[in-house]
């Protein structure tokens, strides 16, 4: 096909963020997961003993189960296993101003393009290079307020209690193979905790990093948003090309108190040798609101289904999910959300495209339990195929087992119409100009969800991918 | 009822071989080597466990398949009809012929003279495997079925003999449809059957299959499998009707291909038994065909409904639309779980789906799982399931008219299910199914 030599001849296809920055962590560990490996993480984080106890028998049961057969292909990821490294640490102590942040890792932020004046705009960054938190500031009236944004290690050294209260309570270590693995090797990540009836209104905001080749990054977060609060979470991440196989297996816990608002923001944009396989779920109590804002357009396999256990009665969540999905990416991603509380209500709104030889799956469950009286629920996909090679499947599961539930599904599939394209072209745009403007319009109702900073972003990725697309 | 006096060793299927099977009766040959590779993959073959996602809510390891008796099938012989056949028959209007069968055998059969003399063959799969044997071998015996429906599939073939077949040839049109009775009366038994449609290019058939049974006091399980086929331009309406008695366990693997420009109908009722599963599965094989898929279930007591459906489009320029509802009371419950594929290559592809559930109970539940995979990109595809209840407002509006409660609620379920009723262009198999459900959810 003439129209993906061009891209390849252009060298449009060409990751933008590929590049590699020299590395020295203090500490690496050997390729490949054993029991000396997670005593090795446990005791360079000078863990409590009941973590240390915690990893081992999750070690234990990601060994007891099998490798998932559904989804994606998982087939190659366990020759990618032996080879990553489950652990690095890159710097020995907690950066607390910017000037103290190693020039290296500044340069890679630098690459990454966020303008010095956003970050100090930003609430607190908390930006992940390699394994750990390098940079975690905070603003003092939060920490007035209460507010504690640590690196998840952080949390449990200083908030010991309250970290063995919530930990592992949303995503229990024994949920699938991937949660036991991280619950095994799990290192970085973040620990929030909005107490009481506080507004955060200004984002908290980690900025993911994966760096060094072969390298796993299992991140770990536990957010606490008490009775009547409201906070916004936003993680965004890009990683450089590689030749081999990487994998990122993230577990997100949320809790979400009764009346409290919490809303967490992923854009994803790993490179396309990347396995992402993460598990984020949200405990939603009494008239509690969760929103997840899901973007996929990175990564070579993404398995990943935001979910909403709703628990509380009058309870609401919702999940807005975008994915791209070029060539060699296979994106399997949507949402769950469980009813199991009277009049809770749910939305999933999904918007996918398929470009070149893409796949893009959206994958979700609705399942109402008896009792959960008037639960609603509304599930809408949306797939954009791009050209004729690339595919697009849609796997929702329905399970009402209450009869006043009220349940809606659609989805469609289409390609971008002659019509349209015909149509504005009239008006004076080219082709490709025509086809960047009827995808930007398709993704609309996801991007102005987001704050202005990752629409733009957002936009400004799916442009470089629409490149030479038109032919 | 009488019984069938052909009659070979009776034992269980656990203890039966294939001798016991085949009851030392002498048959075609295509259908002898069939049988005997069948049962030899059907005894090499897993059950299918509810860890395949096929099987994820109809548990078959809760059917005694290994406890019931195979009934053998045996060579058709006339036989007067049924009083509850002519009681039917005497109610709905016209039809061309009548099929009657007993635990799968073909007890009666009949075919209007002047459609025989038109080349429509109407006669016992037995029968068809002299007569017909190309394209018996072809549409039948070579099927492939899904993975999933492997096992039973086997089964069904094993025990074939059962069943019919009715051949139209080019550009001849049915004036009626055919009415086959499947009928089930002991229990504890195994037995199956196969309606086989053929149509050539430019062929019209309807076939209404209607299954029927008393309240049985063992389990009891009835196997069916159909194979529809339209050639070029043809037009074929597939009705099953079922309408078994409590104790039956049914499970019917049914197979559409429609050809260039063809339309084949299917609509599957499902009132009775048990537990009744259906596997659907349609194939678009060539440009412009045209092929409507449509179910209605209702449940109640603790019945188990389980709909599994696929729309192939394997050849361009094809549509499909499928339209299935339930209503569900007491403790039923049902599965819908339908896939459309689309093909590389199958562009200008305009596929539909929509699956509604009705609950009228607390005990009531319903699984929706409407799943699409497409690899062509020009395309129309989109699916919509919903899972909900009767609107307050029209229950009241209803019930402030002096129905009861009961009363409305039927009543809406029928104006429900209208929709789908609608949709079946033969008046007279429209008026036989309408009375079914009637009877079924008592208006």
């Amino acid at each position: 096909m003439p129209r993906n030599e061009t891209i390849t001849e252009l060298g449009l296809d060409e990751y933008k963020y590929g590049f590699v920055t020299e590395d020295q962590p203090v500490f690496k560990a050997v390729p490949g997961l054993s029991e000396d490996i997670v005593r090795q993480i446990s005791h360079h984080k000078e863990e409590p003993d009941w973590m240390l106890e915690f990893r081992l028998k999750a070690l234990e049961v990601y060994y007891s189960k099998p490798m998932p057969k559904w989804g994606g292909d998982l087939s190659k990821l366990e020759d990618t296993l032996d080879e990553i490294y489950f652990y690095l640490k890159p710097q020995d102590q907690m950066e607390r101003s910017w000037d103290d942040v190693p020039q290296e890792i500044k340069d890679t932020f630098e690459k990454l393009g966020i303008p010095e004046a956003e970050r100090k705009a930003l609430a607190g960054v908390g930006a992940q290079y390699e394994s750990e938190m390098v940079y975690h500031s905070l603003k003092e009236q939060w920490e007035e307020q209460g507010v504690i944004f640590e690196s998840i290690e952080d949390g449990l050294a200083k908030h010991p209690e309250l970290f063995r209260q919530y930990f592992s309570t949303v995503v229990p270590t024994h949920d699938n193979k991937f949660a036991a693995l991280n619950s095994a090797v799990w290192s970085g990540g973040s620990f929030v905790y909005i107490p009481k009836g506080v507004k955060v209104e200004i984002p908290l905001q980690a900025y993911f990093r994966v760096n060094a080749e072969r390298m796993g990054q299992f991140e770990r977060t536990l957010i606490i948003c008490e009775e009547g609060a409201e906070a916004h979470y936003i993680e965004g991440c890009t990683a450089p090309v590689y030749s081999t196989d990487s994998f990122h297996s993230g577990v997100i816990e949320i809790v979400v108190k009764k009346g409290a608002r919490f809303r967490y923001t992923t854009i994803q944009n790993w490179s396309n040798n990347m396995y992402n396989l993460v598990t984020q779920r949200a405990l939603v109590h009494e008239e509690a609101k969760m929103e997840w804002l899901d973007g996929n357009l990175g990564s070579k396999l993404t398995m990943k289904y935001p979910s909403c256990y709703l628990v509380g009665e009058r309870a609401h969540g919702e999940i807005l999910s975008i994915a791209y999905a070029g060539d060699g990416q296979h994106q399997d991603t949507g949402g769950k959300v469980i009813h199991a509380a009277p009049n809770t209500t749910s939305q999933i709104t999904s918007k996918s495209i398929s470009k070149g030889l893409g796949r893009s799956s959206y994958r979700g469950l609705c399942k109402v339990y008896d009792g959960a009286e008037g639960a609603k629920s509304n599930v809408e996909c949306d797939a954009l195929l791009l050209d004729e090679t690339s595919r697009t499947d849609t796997y929702p599961y329905i399970e009402i087992d209450e009869n006043t539930a009220s349940i809606g599904h659609e989805a469609t599939v289409s390609k971008v119409g002659d019509e349209q394209l015909f149509y504005l072209m009239s008006r004076g745009l080219d082709e490709a100009e025509a086809m960047a403007m009827i995808v930007r319009g398709f993704i609309e109702p996801v991007a102005k969800e987001l704050p202005l900073e990752y629409a733009i972003e957002l936009n400004r990725l799916i442009e470089l991918e629409m490149e030479g697309s038109v032919g | 009822m009488s019984t069938m006096t052909a009659g070979p060793a009776e034992s269980t299927l656990a203890a039966a071989d294939f001798d016991t099977l085949a009851g030392g009766l002498t048959e075609p040959e295509a259908i002898a080597e069939a049988r005997t590779a069948a049962w030899e993959r059907f005894t090499a073959l897993p059950w299918p466990t509810k860890k395949s996602e096929e099987w994820r809510y109809t548990d078959l390891a809760k059917v005694g398949f290994e406890a019931l008796t195979p009934v053998v099938p045996a060579p058709a012989t006339a036989e007067a009809l049924p009083a509850d056949v002519r009681d039917v028959l005497g109610r709905s209007g016209e039809r061309a012929g009548v099929v009657v069968l007993r635990e799968g055998r073909v007890a009666h059969l009949e075919l209007e003279a002047g459609v025989a003399r038109s080349g429509v063959v109407l006669c016992s799969i037995r029968d068809a495997a002299d007569r017909h044997p190309e394209v018996l071998r072809r549409a039948l015996l070579e099927a492939q079925p899904g993975p999933a429906e492997e096992k039973l599939w086997a089964l069904h073939l094993a025990l074939l003999g059962g069943g019919y077949f009715l051949y139209v040839p080019r550009g001849v049109e049915m004036p009626a449809p055919i009415h086959a009775f499947h009928i089930v009366e002991r229990a504890g038994t195994l037995s199956s059957a196969h309606s086989f449609v053929y149509g050539e290019s430019g062929a019209r058939a309807a076939v209404i299959d209607e299954f029927l049974s008393g309240d049985l006091d063992a389990e009891t399980v009835s196997l069916h499998g159909a194979t529809i086929t339209g050639e070029g331009g043809a037009g074929i309406e597939y009705v099953a009707l079922q309408r078994f008695g409590r104790g039956v366990k049914r499970f019917s693997t049914q197979h559409v291909t429609a050809g260039r420009d063809s339309r084949v109908v299917t609509f599957n009722v499902a009132l009775g038994g048990d537990l009744s599963r259906a596997d659907i599965t349609s194939r678009l094989d060539g440009p412009g065909s045209d092929s409507e898929m449509l179910a209605l279930w209702f449940g109640d007591s603790d019945q188990h409904f389980d709909h599994h459906t696929l729309q192939h489009h394997a050849a361009p320029h094809a549509h499909s639309d499928l339209l299935f509802k339930g209503a569900l009371t007491d403790a039923g419950s049902s599965v819908f779980r339908g896939l459309i594929r689309v093909d590389k290559g199958a562009q200008l592809t305009d596929a539909y789906q929509t699956n509604r559930n009705l609950l009228l109970s607390e005990g009531a539940h319903a699984s929706a799982l409407p799943n699409l995979e497409i690899e062509a990109d020009d395309v129309r595809c989109s699916h919509g399931a919903t899972i909900g209840q009767v609107e307050d407002g029209q229950l009241f509006y209803l019930m402030s008219r002096g129905l009861t409660r009961r009363q409305a609620e039927r009543l809406l379920v029928f104006g429900f299910f209208d929709e789908v009723l609608g949709r079946l262009p033969m008046e007279g198999v429209r008026a036989r199914v309408r009375e079914a459900i009637e009877e079924k959810i008592g208006l």
